[in-house]
């Protein structure tokens, strides 16, 4: 879509080998074999937020981090300002990672308990060599507090006396103090209380607009992702399954996955258009997925072609693509919203 | 049955000491739960809308205890219960699933075992003893995980929690407190920790089997979409305190405690984009020694000096009541609007 990317993911794998008992070994099983993302291809324009939305376990976490190189992908190749960080050396890639962050989900697992916050906030300084002496750094994290809403004078307390919101809001320093331009925002808001949550959202994109920043948004939760994204992409078993511009998405979703994930949110305001569309069972595991495409066993559409071909992924709008089979028919699962 | 009224609480206090002093996690509240409904119960974490309902159950424990209140359920005080018919009456007449399914079922016993006991307990219209006893259970069991959509539920029986997903851990939750038909479904977060494909099933699952049974649902949650699609009446709570009650559709189309429209304002949705979300500003307040006075004043941006008293709930319209000075103008200035 745009011509200059600040990360272009191409064909990013990641798979992980369970190791087999030693019951099985001694039957001569192989070992389980799971592929949590699977052949992902997008790219994050600079400045952009790109909103990546899909349910559990569908692999957006493994993305965001193998991206980072946090998990080491399997294949694929990520360039992020134009340089390969797949195959950075460690010195490098720790260079590289001072500018791209990641924000975590549980703000109670993500702390450090027995750290002080301007141990915490202050060690991206220390590891990247960013303050002249402890003075400096203080001076720094104080700053940085003040930023993300906290107060200077709370640099020598503990995590657990602060609450939820307060903690994600130390997270977010700590993402931020070494002055990143791209940071993953892997479900920030999901474990926050919705007064908390809109706080935090709002902050965030005071602090993008502040410092230049870029975006990976990861939730599960696709009003969150409709307001704050630029584009979004749609992630099934560990591969996108549509991807474009957030208003091309979510005013006329192509995939039927992507259509019975909005018909199931519920709406405070009546807003749903049509009826519910009625998902069966669960998200199939991955260590055994569905053959053809992956959603055949819970889509209402699906064909003999969906049970034994992989759908292509075509551009149905500008920027806006989907993998499906049945995308030339133009149905829709959502009464009111087909084209 | 000819009394409409199937649960009424009156001026619940659920206090918990601690080192730091008294936490009183529910301060006088009243519900009242209609025979058939749907009550939705929205509040953040410290609200007090579990405590309250775990009071109700009594499963408040030490340093936990029920400073005052009545709690009439179908005309008995379940405090002035003795322990033994409390217990006869928990799970067969007012049922409770917990938020976390996988924690609340024991991971040790097969599921077939779990849902046994409850019946074993509770239901009262099997055979007595021997052979045809354990039949009828099993019978009652497989039928009742038919019911909450487990298929080929005879061979589930004997499986373990672990081996079900988090939708399946969930439903076989309320087949187990569904098994002896209460009166009263008590749902805490029933969906929290579901994806939202999975969580449109288990609700409308609780709907259908709302009506089927013609029992009346509790539901406990932090999410006003789900309130809005399924609940008759809503009742929000705050700091301890019921801050507004009424019928769902008209509390949410006219909110008349600013706690509410801040709740209300802070979903974030696509239709808003480029438009700033207004959160409610801080953060709900320590429950340890509150001074008399509302509870959101910190955080309420039309707070004044006549907030510093405490504030009583009173009538706001049709079935409505509210614990804010200001209701009436909140709600011409939504009618102007």
């Amino acid at each position: 879509m745009t011509t200059d990317p600040l990360l272009k993911v191409t064909n990013l794998t990641k798979t992980y080998t369970g190791s087999p008992g030693t019951i099985a070994r001694l039957l001569g099983r192989k070992p389980v074999q799971v592929r949590a993302v699977s052949d992902v291809s997008l790219d994050v324009a600079r400045g952009e937020i790109l909103g990546l939305i899909g349910e559990s376990g569908c692999g957006k976490s493994t993305l965001g981090r193998a991206i980072l190189r946090l998990h080491e992908p399997s294949a694929g190749r990520v360039e992020f300002g134009g340089t390969d960080v797949t195959s950075l050396s460690p010195p490098d890639l720790k260079a590289m990672r001072r500018r791209m962050q990641i924000i975590f989900q549980d703000p109670y697992a993500s702390l450090n308990p027995r750290r002080t916050v301007g141990d915490i906030v202050g060690l991206p300084l220390q590891l990247h060599g960013l303050s002249k002496g402890r003075e400096d750094m203080r001076e720094k994290v104080a700053a940085m507090l003040e930023k993300v809403g906290l107060k200077a004078g709370q640099i020598d307390r503990y995590p657990h006396q602060f609450s939820g919101g307060q903690r994600q809001r130390i997270g977010i320093a700590r993402a931020l103090i070494s002055n990143p331009e791209f940071v993953v925002c892997d479900e920030p808001v999901s474990a926050l209380d919705v007064s908390i949550q809109a706080q935090i959202i709002q902050l965030l994109l005071e602090l993008k607009r502040e410092f230049h920043l870029t975006y990976l948004f990861i939730s599960h939760d696709i009003s969150v992702i409709g307001y704050l994204s630029d584009r979004v992409a749609v992630m099934y078993l560990g591969e996108i399954v549509e991807m474009g511009p957030v208003e091309s998405v979510l005013a006329a979703p192509r995939h039927p996955y992507t259509q019975s994930l909005m018909s199931a949110v519920p709406e405070v305001d009546g807003t749903r258009k049509g009826q519910r569309v009625r998902l069966t069972g669960d998200l199939p595991s991955p260590l055994d997925p569905p053959s053809g495409c992956k959603f055949h066993t819970r889509c209402p559409l699906a064909t003999d072609i969906c049970r034994q071909r992989k759908p292509v992924t075509e551009t149905v709008a500008p920027g806006h693509s989907a993998a499906c089979h049945r995308l030339s028919e133009n149905l829709s699962l959502l009464e009111g919203a087909a084209q | 049955m000819s009394d409409p009224i199937l649960l009424e609480v009156r001026g619940l206090r659920t206090v918990f000491d601690t080192r730091a002093g008294q936490v009183c996690a529910v301060d006088g509240v009243d519900v009242t739960v209609q025979r058939g409904e749907c009550l939705g119960i929205v509040g953040e974490s410290g609200s007090g809308k579990s405590v309250t309902f775990a009071s109700v159950m009594g499963l408040v424990r030490p340093p936990g205890r029920i400073e005052a209140g009545e709690i009439i359920f179908e005309g008995t005080d379940l405090r002035k219960l003795p322990p033994r018919q409390m217990q006869a009456l928990r799970g067969r007449d007012i049922a409770m699933t917990m938020q976390d399914a996988l924690t609340a079922l024991n991971p040790a016993l097969t599921i077939g075992l779990q849902l046994a006991e409850m019946l074993d307990a509770h239901a009262d219209d099997l055979p007595r003893r021997g052979a045809a006893r354990r039949q009828a259970i099993r019978e009652r069991s497989v039928h009742m995980l038919d019911l909450v959509g487990i298929p080929s539920a005879g061979d589930r029986l004997g499986q373990y929690p672990h081996e079900f997903s988090g939708g399946m851990r969930q439903r076989i939750m309320i087949a187990i407190a569904l098994a002896s038909k209460p009166r009263l479904l008590i749902a805490d977060e029933p969906t929290t920790a579901l994806d939202v494909t999975i969580q449109a099933q288990v609700l409308e699952l609780i709907s259908n089997l709302r009506t089927e049974l013609g029992m009346s649902v509790v539901l406990i949650t932090h999410d006003l979409g789900v309130v809005a699609e399924h609940c008759d009446r809503v009742m929000v709570m705050y700091a301890g305190q019921v801050v507004e009650e009424g019928p769902t559709d008209s509390v949410i189309r006219a909110p008349g405690h600013p706690y509410t429209r801040g709740l209300l304002a802070s979903i974030p949705r696509a239709a808003l984009r480029g438009q700033p979300i207004r959160p409610i500003q801080g953060q709900v307040p320590d429950l340890i020694d509150l001074p008399p006075q509302c509870r959101f004043l910190d955080r309420c941006p039309h707070a004044d000096k006549d907030c510093r008293h405490l504030i009583d709930m009173h009538p706001a319209g049709p079935g409505r009541r509210a614990r804010c000075i200001r209701t009436e103008l909140f709600q011409t200035e939504r009618a102007k609007a």
